[in-house]
């Protein structure tokens, strides 16, 4: 028997604190390894704290409600076998091969300092693996990326400071950071056209008339569906600014794209991921499930990255038109006024139409005016036209 | 129809002698076919006019060379060893190069410097020298190392029409390597590598006779279920660094094989814009084969020791992926 912390892993990329919420387990409950201990609210969902080892809760340090750090200790566990030492790799002149696996699975580390490669370390912050308990194959038991493919996020990492903040959660604080980031390192411009939306409403009608027991594709389905179609069509818009390097353009596999959801106590921003692929009405079920599961706080990690653009919708009681700021690291947002009947010239006479502003904010280190205006008039093209997989 | 290294470089310079009244052939016995026979029938063919011997001073017919150059023509000087390079080395680096520079663009060079490098068949320390470092390390020259026939056919083509200084280094030991041109063929770019065979592993970078080496590899290492891509670099100066990342991004390792000396090679070069440029594409730190420190030696037994062959691009990268037990299964 042994005693074991359990600490505040690193779930998300730019996660430093989360609140607790509730404790799964009491002081003197046996728990599995695997087993969920307690939920946390983190900047962006609430999320469950597996144990890491089997054993018995022997004191809760963190109570509910309280906050606590990346990497702080909150409890401690009594485990049924004490966690086996990992030593540093032996390694001899000639390089010799790993002779046996590690009994643990742990990786190989050099005092604090996991051995890995630069790309295991890449993947493993992008999927919030921890290395520590990933088994290295390479040499001395280094950490390469094979050994990443059947990982999954979990588990703790150490981290830095959060902010001394204490009347805001989690939540707001990450979006006051993604906001300050944005305006102050993104070069942003907005371009504005207006959208005839009646092929959408007409669309809308025909299917609700034939399909009485399914919800027809909202107005932001038809959205999401027309950007993944003018984003796949101009891949030089479906890139990102990675600043590293001098600076450079990542551009995207597949199209992904992020849906701006209001809940309480802020918004999120969950990522529909490969739009293109799907037909209006399977993004209407995906987006739908999507938003259900955003208001819950149960989305996934993996659902809160990989976006090149946004849409952000504020509805039928939203304002005519809006500009958005861009979530970094995307590279453009569209912000979407509410519909309403416009006085149109159509084919030498006046016409009443449902017209909204779309207002499209770039980044300009990514894209400049041109392309971003060939890119809205595609997509007000797109969406007038009636020409959809439904 | 099949022909030599040294048929297809002489069918090269024998059609651009054709196309071009500007091409001039210039060097030590190169009337007569030069030390290595690449020349042989030119001077008949085209006049001596036109396909000139000269002094035995690389000094002096390099500086020749870039003044004819300077005024019009377009000479192609063969420089019999890239050893003797180093007495030309003083109009190559501080005149051949510098004259765009230094005029503003108002001058050009437009030179080729056919030399010929490597070890083969016992030519000893002073005949076998691997010097490309040396040249890729000057602004303002440009080098171009062939692997095949093929490609020196093409690359040959290209360097003379460039209208800046080429340092040309063909691989004594490919001289009897043969193969077939295919007249529909563009001529390749200068600094545009190729990709010799495709992979998913690993990126074994080479250039000249390295690049048959690293082919062989590459076979012996998809026996051991390692699929290496091999990148033939063709010219060293500039660099194509978009196709090295293209290839590292896909496989994560690379493995840079030369036969100069390692140390200080054209390798170390490339590795370390591997790991400044494409760090976090990693999975393995970044290999370099080439000879070991010492002077090529005399005797064939010991030369061929010095040399690496396959089986140290293989060895190489067991140690680079710390595996060789697995691999030697």
């Amino acid at each position: 028997m042994a005693r074991v912390a359990v600490e505040i892993p690193k779930i998300g990329l730019v996660m430093e604190a989360v609140r607790v919420t509730r404790w799964l387990k009491n002081v003197g409950d046996a728990i599995r390894q695997g087993e969920p201990l307690l939920e946390v609210e983190t900047e962006k969902s609430v999320v469950e704290i597996e144990a890491a080892v089997s054993g018995r809760l022997e004191e809760i340090l963190t109570a509910v409600g309280a906050e606590a750090r990346v990497g702080d200790r909150i409890a401690w566990m009594e485990a049924e076998q004490a966690p086996a030492a990992v030593a540093p790799p032996a390694r001899s002149p000639t390089r010799a091969p790993v002779a046996s696996p590690r009994p643990t699975g742990g990786s190989a580390s050099v005092g604090n300092r996991i051995v890995s490669t630069p790309a295991a370390r890449r993947l493993a912050a992008e999927r919030g693996v921890d290395l520590r308990r990933v088994s290295g194959t390479g040499p001395g038991g280094r950490v390469q990326l094979a050994d990443l493919a059947n990982e999954t996020a979990s588990a703790s990492a150490p981290s830095s400071t959060a902010f001394a903040a204490p009347e805001m959660t989690p939540m707001q604080r990450a979006l006051a950071r993604s906001m300050t980031l944005s305006n102050a390192t993104v070069p942003q411009f907005t371009l504005e056209r207006s959208v005839d939306g009646s092929a959408v409403q007409a669309a809308r009608t025909a299917y609700a008339a034939a399909n009485a027991a399914a919800p027809a594709p909202s107005m932001n389905d038809f959205l999401l569906y027309s950007l993944g179609r003018a984003l796949t069509e101009m891949p030089a818009m479906n890139a990102i600014y990675v600043d590293q390097g001098g600076g450079g353009i990542a551009c995207a596999r597949g199209t992904h794209i992020g849906l701006v959801v209001a809940v309480a106590g802020g918004l999120l921003v969950p990522v529909l991921h490969d739009v293109e692929q799907l037909s209006l009405t399977e993004l209407a079920a995906r987006r739908r499930d999507c938003v259900e599961r955003t208001l819950q706080g149960k989305l996934r990690s993996d659902e809160l990255g990989g976006a090149t653009l946004s849409l952000s919708n504020l509805g039928a009681q939203g304002p005519d038109r809006f500009a958005a700021m861009i979530n970094p690291p995307e590279s453009a947002i569209l912000a979407v006024g509410r519909q309403r009947d416009c006085v149109v010239p159509r084919a030498g006479g006046l016409a009443i139409r449902p017209m909204s502003e779309l207002t499209l904010t770039v980044d300009h280190r990514v894209a400049n005016g041109r392309l971003a205006a060939e890119f809205l008039a595609r997509l007000v093209q797109i969406l007038e036209s009636g020409d959809w997989r439904v | 129809m099949e022909q030599t290294f040294i048929e297809i470089l002489r069918r090269a310079l024998d059609e651009e002698l054709a196309r071009d009244v500007s091409v001039h052939l210039l060097g030590e016995d190169v009337a007569a076919g030069g030390a290595f026979g690449v020349t042989k029938g030119l001077a008949q063919k085209h006049g001596e006019k036109r396909v000139r011997n000269t002094p035995i001073s690389e000094a002096a017919i390099t500086g020749l060379a870039t003044g004819a150059a300077l005024c019009g023509l377009r000479p192609v000087l063969e420089v019999m060893f890239i050893d003797f390079a180093t007495l030309a080395m003083d109009c190559l680096v501080n005149q051949t190069a510098k004259y765009r520079y230094m005029s503003g663009g108002q001058l050009t060079v437009p030179l080729v410097v056919r030399t010929q490098s490597g070890a083969a068949g016992g030519a000893a320390a002073q005949h076998s020298q691997s010097l490309e470092a040396w040249f890729a390390h000057v602004p303002g020259l440009v080098v171009v190392a062939p692997a095949t026939p093929a490609e020196a056919y093409g690359l040959l083509k290209s360097a003379i029409r460039l209208g800046e200084p080429v340092l040309y280094i063909e691989h004594k030991r490919l001289y009897t390597m043969r193969g077939t041109l295919d007249d529909a063929a563009e001529l390749p770019a200068i600094g545009k590598a190729r990709i010799a065979r495709g992979g998913s592993d690993l990126t074994l970078i080479a250039y000249s006779a390295m690049v048959g080496t690293a082919l062989a590899a590459a076979g012996q290492l998809a026996a051991l279920g390692i699929s290496a891509e091999v990148i033939d670099l063709r010219t060293l100066l500039p660099l194509d660094m978009e196709t090295i990342a293209t290839s590292v991004r896909k496989t994560h390792r690379a493995l840079i094989a030369h036969e100069a000396v390692q140390n200080g090679g054209f390798g170390a070069e490339i590795a370390a814009r591997i790991g400044s440029e494409l760090f976090d594409e990693l999975d393995a730190p970044v290999w370099r084969v080439g000879c070991p420190f010492a002077p090529i030696p005399f005797a064939p037994e010991l030369e061929a020791a010095l040399l690496p062959d396959a089986a140290a691009i293989v060895q190489g990268v067991q140690e680079m992926l710390g595996t060789p037990a697995q691999l030697g299964r």
